[in-house]
């Protein structure tokens, strides 16, 4: 879709505590094969957009990784191009480095862009999106800003910290406030932005008003409720997550191991693409036992798994076991080794008869690259 | 451009034996080993050895196989420095021909080889699945500052007569070749693989074609020829995986040798050896097992599930076992449904066939199914 630019916001995603250590949300590891950012840059390369930024707030080199020649989420790889908007300035002072003032710093590329439109997707909502209707109506009508939302009846057990919308009969928005969990239906906000070229910079000029912490998302609300812009509120259905914790990554992760809840996700007519690694298929061996699981090329099972998933590379070893776990490319179950509720980062080895058990309400992390 | 050593793979062959199989594409685009196609072996091959110019020659049922091919970016042969071609019969000044023979494909692309301006060339075959890279092979040819190298692959005794077989002296020369032996005095077959100095196969590509009587094949007249010119003419012995399927039950066999059971030397992992095969990735979700599901002594590929039970099969991308359903012994190509209830031992199932009763093949006469039926 010419002169719309697709714009992945990694700034907004909260923290699963080690996991994300050393590697923003945006490249976790999903479901075996997927990084999160996986999903929003899919989302764009099926809707047509083919000229993409990716808003990185930190640990740039582990998303920079993941995007290899960045030719994966692209149609056309000529005019296709996916470039990295990154605030040097924000480094120095974390707590200002957000979304808003990375696109203020990359303003540039978003001129030279030619683009009229941008739509801002952030990186920890996972959805399979056609954007081309919202984009359409939001032509169509005129509007300055578009924001999509999505209806839910268990804002006491999801979304938290994400925002949640009070819209009026016409669908625009009154105000937006942060999700605190005390009640159960809510429209909350997806983090998906539709917003005029010359909007964007009206909103970079009132952003002078307000306090420097502020991203987009605090930015919107302020915009509707001082009148300074309509904002068109867009009804988003079909699957949604929003990683909000590492539990919900948990659960999230297991959810999919369902294959009505997967087939809502994965659909045939717009796959999610991912960057490939060239493995060969998994290897099973004739004592393995497996059942209700995700695994991944690469792998070489001989041992049991069961309700986990299993990541590139990954080696499970004749008389071990796995069950309830995430493991993540290259982690060695060696013989005998028992593994329950537990999530193991990459390269880690769990050596000959041990057991790690976790229990399903608290898993145990293992960090990358550990023997135990 | 010039360049040092450039491969042409020949991928024109029908591959009869193969039968449903190869109804519509080249035997080189059979599905084989879960994710690959046959080709992509030699392909990956060129890539691990450093090889950038690269061209597929492509005759039977080409489109599938010319598409897959492209500009050689599934095997990173799209580099700055590198050229990845199809090259097709075409029309030219003096008509239009099919290649005749192996040498006769080569012949009538000596312009392509002329642009590119190699040193040395290295003929492939499309069809062979082996994971090398011929850098060693390449050293000998230099060394013994040879006209032709020949890959040649030590075949049990008894089976010699079936082959191409060449006779060497100490050094590696080849002093013989005899096609099809009825009394062999070596056990050293042709594996169709030969590193030729250019100019000398240039001369003699273009000699080949003047004769009325050649049949235009490299073993047949282009190889005995240049034993009979005397010119430098060493064996490479290779002696790494390495099968030319031309059957059914042979493409079935080379399937199996990919899993962990049997000889402990074969397998996947020891088949692919240091090097990776380069494929295409298709965009699947990782391969979901059910909860039901019993998986033993296979491989599975990426997008396929396994809802019911598999004992040494080999499972491409989006292949379905439904739940209840049982494959014994099975290659169960990409797209494939086996229904519920259904059980399947023995057998080639082909891309996106559908299975609603039950195929019971023979472990020495595996069945095929192709139907094309699933998802339709």
């Amino acid at each position: 879709m010419k002169g719309v630019l697709g714009i992945l916001d990694c700034h907004n995603s909260c923290t699963l505590g080690e996991l994300t250590a050393d590697r923003p949300l945006a490249s976790v590891s999903f479901l075996g094969r997927y990084a999160f950012c996986d999903f929003p840059l899919s989302n764009f390369c099926n809707s047509g957009i083919d000229n993409v930024g990716i808003l990185v707030k930190e640990h740039q080199r582990s998303i920079l990784k993941h995007l290899g020649n960045t030719m994966s989420w692209v149609n056309n790889t000529k005019m296709g191009k996916i470039s990295v908007f990154y605030n040097e300035k924000g480094q120095v002072n974390p707590s200002y480095n957000t979304d808003l003032a990375n696109l203020k710093e990359n303003d540039w590329l978003i001129i030279t862009s030619g683009c009229k439109y941008i739509v801002i997707q952030s990186a920890d909502v996972i959805t399979n999106t056609d954007l081309t209707p919202f984009l359409e109506e939001h032509i169509e009508r005129g509007e300055s800003i578009t924001s999509l939302y999505h209806e839910i009846d268990d804002a006491d057990e999801q979304w938290f910290g994400g925002n949640e919308y009070e819209i009026d009969s016409d669908n625009y928005l009154i105000s937006a406030k942060p999700n605190n969990g005390d009640h159960k239906k809510a429209k909350v906000a997806l983090g998906t932005w539709i917003i005029n070229r010359d909007v964007l910079q009206r909103i970079f000029d009132e952003s002078a008003k307000v306090p420097s912490s502020w991203g987009l998302k605090e930015m919107i609300g302020y915009l509707a409720e001082n009148g300074i812009f309509n904002i068109h509120c867009a009804k988003h259905t079909g699957y949604i997550r929003r990683i909000d914790s590492l539990q919900h990554y948990i659960d999230y992760s297991f959810e999919l191991l369902n294959r009505d809840v997967a087939s809502q996700l994965f659909v045939p007519e717009r796959p999610i693409y991912t960057t490939t690694h060239d493995t060969a298929p998994a290897l099973y061996g004739e004592d393995s036992k497996v059942t209700n699981s995700f695994v991944s090329n690469g792998c070489v099972i001989e041992g049991e798994v069961k309700n986990s998933i299993i990541c590139r590379d990954v080696k499970v070893a004749k008389g071990a076991k796995v069950s309830n776990a995430i493991l993540l490319s290259n982690v060695w179950i060696l013989e005998g080794a028992k593994v329950d509720n537990v999530i193991i980062d990459k390269y880690s080895t769990v050596l000959e008869k041990h057991t790690i058990a976790g229990d399903k309400d608290n898993h145990i992390y293992i960090r990358q690259g550990a023997k135990i | 451009m010039s360049t040092k050593l450039a491969a042409m793979i020949l991928a024109g062959g029908k591959g009869t034996r193969l039968l449903a199989l190869t109804k519509k594409v080249a035997k080189p685009a059979v599905s084989y080993g879960g994710k690959y196609r046959i080709v992509d072996f030699p392909l990956s091959n060129c890539a691990n050895t450093g090889i950038t110019c690269v061209s597929v020659l492509t005759q039977y049922e080409s489109s599938e196989l010319n598409t897959y091919v492209g500009n050689g970016e599934k095997w990173g042969l799209n580099g700055v420095r590198s050229i990845t071609s199809v090259l097709t019969p075409k029309q030219t000044d003096e008509g239009s021909n099919w290649y005749r023979g192996t040498a006769d494909a080569i012949y009538q692309n000596v312009d392509w080889l002329d642009r590119v301006d190699p040193e040395y060339v290295l003929i492939l075959s499309g069809d062979h699945i082996y994971s090398c890279t011929y850098n060693e092979m390449l050293k000998k040819h230099t060394e013994n500052k040879a006209d032709c190298t020949i890959a040649v692959y030590e075949v049990p005794w008894a089976e010699a007569s079936r082959f191409g077989i060449l006779v060497t002296d100490d050094n590696d020369n080849i002093v013989d070749f005899q096609e099809k032996p009825k009394k062999p005095v070596s056990n050293l077959a042709s594996m169709g693989i030969y590193i030729f100095t250019y100019k000398t196969l240039r001369a003699a590509l273009l000699a080949d074609a003047k004769d009325p009587d050649s049949e235009h094949d490299f073993g047949k007249n282009i190889i005995p020829t240049m034993m009979a010119q005397k010119k430098k003419m060493v064996a490479y012995t290779y002696s790494g995986y390495w099968k030319d399927v031309g059957t059914v039950s042979s493409l079935h066999e080379a399937n199996m040798d990919l899993l962990l059971s049997g000889d402990p030397e074969i397998n996947l992992y020891k088949v692919q050896g240091d090097n990776k095969i380069y494929s295409e990735d298709n965009h699947s979700l990782p391969q979901y097992i059910g909860p039901k599901a019993v998986v033993k002594d296979s491989l599975v590929n990426q997008g396929a599930a396994i809802m019911g039970s598999i004992d040494h099969c080999v499972v491409s991308s989006d292949a379905t076992v439904e739940a209840g359903a049982s494959c014994k012994n099975c290659v169960i190509m990409n797209g494939a449904l086996v229904k519920k209830g259904v059980t399947a031992v023995n057998a080639i199932i082909g891309q996106n066939t559908l299975v609603d009763e039950d195929v019971n093949g023979e472990p020495g006469d595996i069945a095929l199914v192709v139907n094309g039926k699933a998802g339709k």
